[in-house]
C-alpha cells in the first residue's frame, strides 16, 4: 500500500508541475499577444491592467485614456493585460525593463508591486490610478477618485424619485473607504427631501465582494421595510441587489460603469469612474514635472460622473433617461459642487 | 417588529443550499469519509447549472447537469480517499481550491467575462410558494436520509462500514462500494446545492460565489452529529443566525458584530451539545475512520 501511495504522489507532483509550467508559458504568451504598439517618435507610455480588458468597461476606459495620451504626444503606447497575481508582477517587470516615459497601472493590486519597483528604479515614472502606495515616492504619482461626490448626486436622484421617502444602500464593508458609497447617498437624498429616511446594510461575511446571494438578502431586508431606492455598492453582489429590487418593483443605483443593462427598468443611474480622464490628465501632470503627488478626480475634473449626466443617456437603458426633470435638478447640484458652493462630506477623510 | 415572516423566509432561503450540501456531508461522515470538499463541489454545481441553463434555456437541465458534474467532480475524493487511500482532508481542500480556479477559468473561456456572468435572460428556477422546488426537495431529502439510515438495511450497512469497516467486510459488505456510493451521492447533493444557489437564491454566476457555505455545511455536519435531523437543525440555526444578523444591522449594530452572529451561535451550540454529551456515556465511537 505504501509503495502504491508514493507512486501516486509522484504522479500527482508531476502533473502539478506540468500544470504550473503550462500556466507560466501561458502568462508569458499572453503578454506578447496583447502588446499592441503603435508607431510614432514622441513619448512612450505603458499601461498594465490587473485583469484582461475584454468587456471590462473600467479597463476599456483606461485603454482609451492611454490611447489619447499617445495620440496627443505623437507617441507610442503598450498595453499589458494581466490575468492573475503572477502575471501582474511579470507585466510590471516587463514594463520597467522597457523603460517607457510613464508606466500607468490601474488598481489597488499594483500598490505593493510598484512600491518595490519604484525604489529599485528611481528614474522610472509610475502613475497608479484608483489606488496609491502607502509610502510616498518621488517617482510615483497617484490618481484617485472622489466617488462620494457622484454618490451624493445619485442620492439626490433617489430622494427625488422615492415614493416611500425611504432610500437605502447595500455596501460591502463598514469601513470609512466603503462608506463613501453609502453615507453621501443618504446625504444627497436628504438634501433634496429633508424628511427622507435612510439606512445602510453591509454585506460582510466570508467573502463580502462576491457573495451576491448575501447581498440580495441584505437588499431584501431594506425592501421589506419599504425602502424603494437602493444604492448598490456591493461589488459582484450588485447583481443580487438588482435582482431583489427588480422582484419588488423597486429601483437601484450602480457603480463604476453603466450597470443599467444588467437590469433594464430597475437600475436608475450609475456613479461612473472616468478612468480615461484620470489616465490622460495624470500622464499630463507627470510629463509636466509634477510627480510624487496624489491628485484626486471628482465632478470638477470630470473624473467622476453619473451615466445620466454623460452623453448617450438615452441609449443607456437607464431609468433616469425618462426623468429629465430630475436630471435638471441634479445638474444644478453638480454645478454647485463643481463651483465649490456645496461640499460633500468625505467619510474617508481623517 | 423583529420576528416577522420575512425573517423566516430569509432564513429558509439561506438554509436550502447549506442543508443540501450538509446532508451529503453527513452521509459521507456516516460511511467513515470525512468530506470537506463540499464547498468545491457546490461551486462546480453553481457554474454548471448557470452554463447549462444559459445554453439550453432550461433551468431544469441546469439542475440535472449540476448534479452530474458535481458527482463527477466528487470522483476525485472517491478515487483518492477510497481506492488510493489518500488523506480525505487534503483531497477535500485540494478540491475546494481547484474548483475556485477551474470555474474562474471556465467563466473566462466559456463566457469571455471575468468576475460575474449575469444576463437578464438567464433562466432561473421557478418559485412555488416563495421557494424553489429544490427547497422542498431538500426537506424531503432529510426525511428520506433519516429513514434510510435508521430503518433500511442499506443504511445499517452504511453505518457498519463507517463504524467498523473490518467487521463489515467480514460480513460480506464491501466498504469501498458503500463509500463510493455516498461520495457520489454527496456530489449530487452538492450539485443541487450549487444549482439552488446560482439559479434559485440568485440567477447568476460569480467567482467563488459559494462564499464559505460549504464550510458552514461541514460545521453543520459536525454540530448535527451527522444525523439528518440534527444536520437540519444545525443548518437552520445558521440560516436564522444569518437572517437575524442582517436585521440587527438595521437596529444599528455594527456589521462586524452581526457578521459574528453565526459563529457565536456555533460556539454556543457546540458548547451546549458537548457539555450534554459528556455527561452521557458514549454509545457510538465517532473516531472509527479508515
Amino acid at each position: 500500500m505504501h509503495r502504491r501511495n508514493r507512486r501516486s504522489l509522484q504522479v500527482a507532483a508531476l502533473a502539478a508541475g506540468t500544470a504550473l509550467l503550462a500556466t507560466a508559458c501561458n502568462a508569458a504568451a499572453k503578454q506578447d499577444d496583447t502588446t499592441a504598439a503603435t508607431g510614432g517618435s514622441g513619448k512612450s507610455f505603458t499601461l498594465v491592467t490587473p485583469d484582461a480588458v475584454g468587456q471590462n468597461e473600467f479597463l476599456k476606459l483606461a485603454v482609451s485614456g492611454i490611447e489619447s495620451a499617445a495620440k496627443r504626444h505623437d507617441g507610442t503606447r503598450k498595453v499589458y493585460e494581466s490575468t492573475d497575481t503572477a502575471s501582474q508582477q511579470q507585466n510590471v517587470q516587463a514594463a520597467v525593463d522597457a523603460a517607457p516615459d510613464v508606466i500607468v497601472l490601474v488598481g489597488f493590486e499594483f500598490a505593493d508591486i510598484v512600491a518595490q519597483q519604484a525604489q529599485k528604479h528611481p528614474k522610472q515614472q509610475f502613475l497608479i490610478v484608483d489606488a496609491c502606495t502607502t509610502k510616498t515616492y518621488d517617482n510615483v504619482s497617484c490618481a484617485v477618485f472622489r466617488e462620494h461626490e457622484g454618490v451624493y448626486l445619485a442620492g439626490a436622484e433617489a430622494g427625488l424619485l422615492s415614493k416611500s421617502g425611504k432610500v437605502g444602500a447595500v455596501d460591502v464593508l463598514d469601513t470609512p473607504q466603503f462608506r463613501r458609497y453609502s453615507d453621501p447617498f443618504a446625504a444627497g437624498a436628504r438634501k433634496v427631501a429633508a424628511k427622507t429616511e435612510t439606512s445602510t446594510r453591509f454585506v460582510g461575511g466570508q467573502s463580502p465582494f462576491d457573495d451576491s446571494a448575501r447581498a440580495k438578502e441584505q437588499a431584501n431586508t431594506l425592501l421589506s421595510k419599504g425602502y424603494d431606492q437602493i444604492m448598490a455598492a456591493a461589488a459582484a453582489g450588485n447583481y443580487g441587489v438588482f435582482e431583489a429590487a427588480e422582484a419588488k418593483g423597486a429601483y437601484a443605483y450602480g457603480v463604476d460603469v453603466n450597470q443599467c443593462t444588467s437590469a433594464p427598468g430597475t437600475v436608475v443611474d450609475n456613479v461612473v469612474k472616468r478612468t480615461d480622464v484620470a489616465v490622460e490628465k495624470g500622464i499630463e501632470s507627470v510629463l509636466a514635472g509634477t510627480t510624487g503627488t496624489t491628485v484626486s478626480y471628482g465632478l470638477k475634473e470630470g473624473g467622476i460622473s453619473l451615466t445620466g449626466l454623460e452623453d448617450g443617456v438615452d441609449s443607456s437603458k437607464c431609468v433616469i433617461a425618462d426623468h429629465k426633470d430630475v436630471l435638471a435638478k441634479v445638474e444644478a447640484l453638480r454645478d454647485q459642487i463643481v463651483s465649490g458652493e456645496l461640499t460633500v462630506d468625505d467619510p474617508a477623510a481623517s | 417588529m423583529f420576528l416577522d415572516p420575512d425573517l423566516l423566509m430569509s432564513a429558509l432561503r439561506a438554509l436550502t443550499p447549506i442543508l443540501l450540501a450538509a446532508l451529503g456531508g453527513a452521509l459521507c461522515e456516516r460511511a467513515g469519509v470525512f468530506n470537506i470538499g463540499l464547498e468545491g463541489m457546490m461551486l462546480m454545481g453553481c457554474f454548471t447549472s448557470v452554463a447549462t441553463s444559459w445554453f439550453t434555456g432550461s433551468p431544469w437541465l441546469g439542475v440535472l447537469a449540476a448534479a452530474l458534474a458535481a458527482a463527477a467532480y466528487s470522483l476525485i475524493l472517491a478515487v483518492g480517499a477510497v481506492t488510493l487511500r489518500g488523506d480525505a482532508v487534503v483531497l477535500g481542500i485540494a478540491m475546494n481550491l481547484l474548483a475556485v480556479g477551474l470555474t474562474s477559468f471556465l467563466l473566462r473561456t466559456v463566457f469571455g467575462v471575468q468576475g460575474t456572468f449575469d444576463d437578464p435572460s438567464l433562466a432561473g428556477l421557478p418559485l412555488i410558494g416563495g421557494f424553489t422546488p429544490l427547497a422542498y426537495l431538500s426537506w424531503a431529502a432529510v426525511a428520506v436520509a433519516a429513514l434510510l439510515l435508521s430503518r433500511h438495511v442499506w443504511g445499517l450497512r452504511l453505518r457498519g462500514v463507517g463504524e467498523a469497516p473490518d467487521a463489515a467486510a467480514t460480513l460480506g459488505v464491501r466498504p469501498a462500494s458503500y463509500q463510493y456510493g455516498v461520495i457520489l451521492l454527496s456530489g449530487v447533493l452538492c450539485g443541487l446545492a450549487g444549482a439552488q444557489l446560482a439559479l434559485g437564491n440568485v440567477t447568476l454566476f460569480t467567482e467563488n460565489m459559494t462564499a464559505g457555505r460549504g464550510w458552514i455545511a461541514v460545521v453543520a455536519v459536525m454540530l448535527g452529529r451527522a444525523a439528518p435531523l440534527g444536520v437540519l437543525l444545525a443548518a437552520l440555526l445558521f440560516g436564522l443566525a444569518e437572517a437575524a444578523g442582517f436585521r440587527l444591522q438595521g437596529l444599528g449594530l455594527p456589521q462586524q458584530a452581526t457578521d459574528a452572529a453565526p459563529y457565536v451561535v456555533t460556539l454556543g451550540a457546540l458548547f451546549l451539545t458537548t457539555a450534554r454529551r459528556r455527561r452521557r456515556p458514549r454509545t457510538r465511537s465517532s473516531g472509527a475512520r479508515s
